[in-house]
């Protein structure tokens, strides 16, 4: 899948779960840059990821998950 | 003081062997060692000989713990303060506890407008270890938990305490030796953090720390595996996050896995078991006030375990603990009985630091075993059963009044467990906008229907238990203790109606 086309699609949860786009999809966004990613709303983040595009993340996979570009080559990988 | 001489000799004895695993990094103890005696050169240097309460900026490296024994070798007090802690919480504890020097090792001083010393690339000095003379009544550390009031309460604990702990520790059988690979998972402004370095480094073994920008739950998970960790001391909280991947968990190598901090079910602690099938599994209680913990109940693998409301018995006293519990007028409640739990012995703390209001509320003398004796009162309410086995019942203050009956938050959870197979779920009381107390529920679960839920618990509790809101997460949040944060689910009843 494209990278662009993930990354849409993320971005389209984060404002579903977050209510607001007041971020930036380039590849070292972070949680800590973006208002309300705390730890409440990253599983909800997470597990909306994991609907979307239908994967599941393994224990392994969440600690690589550093930035965005990372999140969107753990979804490339799984798909 | 033997504390420390022992530390001085475990340090001396693993010179070679690593001490810490901070961030992928291997210090061994001989590097701890240098770093630890160059600290000490500081602090005589910078810090006047009488200022005994230092403050200790939180940061996860080397220098920090070493700034920890340093300071105690040079017989003074560290106040953790965490740097990611509002500004305002860490200035409160700053004046409360009369904190003049700071020891940081940030690559920018946090607190500039204090005497701050930096810890951080400090010269070479000679070794040196030996203890300076300290007394029992010494402060080994102040630790700050949040108080009703929303000032912070400072938990004083003295070296006396500290060396009862760790006597008490050892006479458990949860052997730790210098091969072993210990984690410490705790922000060090929380207490079980004390015991998770200290212990390791009595015993010459190895201490395997969290970054701070990791996700707690799957970086233990990987140290676990990645390096084979073999004794851990986790609270509850990281279960329910690691319990939806316990299939993916397999950790043959731990040898003690111990919970403490809240409390410990036994359907996740059984599923657990399975991921560490050659451990000893233990859950440990205890306040800070009572320094880290003071009881204890090892987990019976294939066998009955006591339990209450489906939450793991905390078992009994450690040895250098004595425990009663008792009724609102201190009077000791009859075997089953529920009453409040209170604890005494050489691990209890001096006091509340400068709070004699408070003071007077929790600590209490009672005629005991002959003996006018000094007793804390828990807030925890509890049971004991016919073989001493202490049965935790829910806070005290988490019991709440709905209608004008007692109604305990715990046996909601327990029922709303056993309907919904497993997922977790917190009872709360809250506040309305009538000013009554509601019962809400939030399940760590997509939103789905409740209807089947209500009807079950409609079989099992009265209708003024019944949850009136139930919200849904994907996941619980924590404090900064790693716990289960009570208060920010709360808000998820009342911030609708601001």
């Amino acid at each position: 899948m494209e990278t662009t086309h993930i990354k849409e699609t993320i971005s389209q949860v984060l404002q579903s779960i977050l209510e607001h786009n007041n971020f930036e999809m380039n590849d070292e966004l972070t949680a800590k840059d973006v208002d309300g990613w705390d730890s409440l709303s990253h599983m909800m983040i997470l597990t909306k990821i994991e609907e979307a595009f239908q994967i599941k993340f393994k224990l392994r996979d969440l600690n690589k998950l550093k930035n965005l570009g990372s999140l969107v080559a753990v979804i490339q990988s799984k798909r | 003081m033997n504390l420390f001489t022992n530390l001085q000799r475990s340090i001396n004895n693993s010179l070679k062997s690593n001490a810490f695993c901070i961030n992928t990094m291997f210090y061994t103890y001989a590097d701890f060692a240098q770093i630890i005696s160059n600290i000490r050169v500081a602090i005589k240097e910078s810090i006047n000989e009488n200022d005994s309460n230092i403050g200790l900026i939180t940061n996860d490296d080397i220098y920090t713990y070493a700034s920890i024994v340093a300071l105690w070798l040079e017989g003074k007090a560290y106040i953790p303060l965490n740097p990611e802690f509002p500004l305002d919480r860490n200035v409160t504890v700053i004046n409360q506890a009369n904190i003049e020097s700071i020891l940081d090792s940030s690559d920018t001083i946090v607190f500039s407008e204090f005497n701050s010393i930096s810890t951080l690339n400090i010269k070479n000095y000679e070794l040196n270890l030996k203890p300076s003379e300290v007394s029992n009544d010494t402060l080994a550390y102040i630790f700050f938990t949040s108080g009703t009031t929303g000032t912070p309460k400072g938990v004083p604990i003295t070296f006396g305490n500290l060396s009862g702990f760790i006597e008490a520790q050892w006479a458990l059988d949860y052997t730790i030796t210098a091969e072993d690979r210990c984690l410490q998972m705790f922000e060090l402004t929380f207490d079980l953090s004390v015991v998770s370095y200290l212990a390791p480094l009595l015993k010459g073994a190895c201490v395997y720390t969290i970054p701070k920008d990791e996700i707690k739950y799957s970086y233990i998970f990987e140290l676990m595996e990645d390096h084979e960790l073999t004794y851990a001391l986790m609270v509850p909280s990281i279960l329910h996050y690691l319990r939806a991947y316990f299939n993916e968990i397999n950790c043959p190598s731990m040898k003690y896995s111990l919970f403490c901090g809240e409390a410990l079910p036994l359907d996740v602690t059984e599923e657990w078991s399975k991921c560490v099938p050659n451990a000893t599994i233990a859950n440990v209680y205890g306040p800070t006030e009572c320094t880290i913990y003071c009881m204890d109940y090892t987990f019976k693998r294939n066998c009955e375990n006591k339990t209450h409301n489906g939450v793991l018995t905390i078992g009994k006293d450690m040895i250098n603990t004595s425990t009663i519990i008792v009724d609102d007028n201190n009077n000791e409640v009859a075997i089953g009985e529920p009453g409040e739990l209170c604890l005494s012995g050489v691990q209890l703390t001096p006091g509340y630091w400068q709070n004699e209001e408070k003071n007077k509320e929790v600590f209490f003398y009672k005629n005991h075993n002959g003996k006018e004796t000094r007793f804390y009162r828990t807030g925890d309410l509890c049971s004991a059963d016919k073989d001493g086995d202490v049965l935790y019942l829910g806070r005290v203050d988490f019991q709440a009044k709905i209608q004008g009956f007692r109604v305990e938050l715990s046996e909601i959870e327990f029922h709303t467990k056993s309907a919904l197979n497993k997922m977790n779920a917190v009872a709360l009381a809250f506040t309305n906008v009538i000013n009554n107390t509601e019962v809400g529920l939030v399940i760590e679960s997509k939103p789905m229907d409740t209807k089947q839920l209500l009807d079950y618990l409609n079989e099992k509790l009265p209708k003024y238990m019944i949850p009136t809101q139930i919200k849904f997460v994907d996941g619980f949040p924590l404090n900064t203790n790693g716990k289960t944060d009570r208060n920010a689910l709360t808000q998820l009843f009342t911030n609708q109606y601001m």
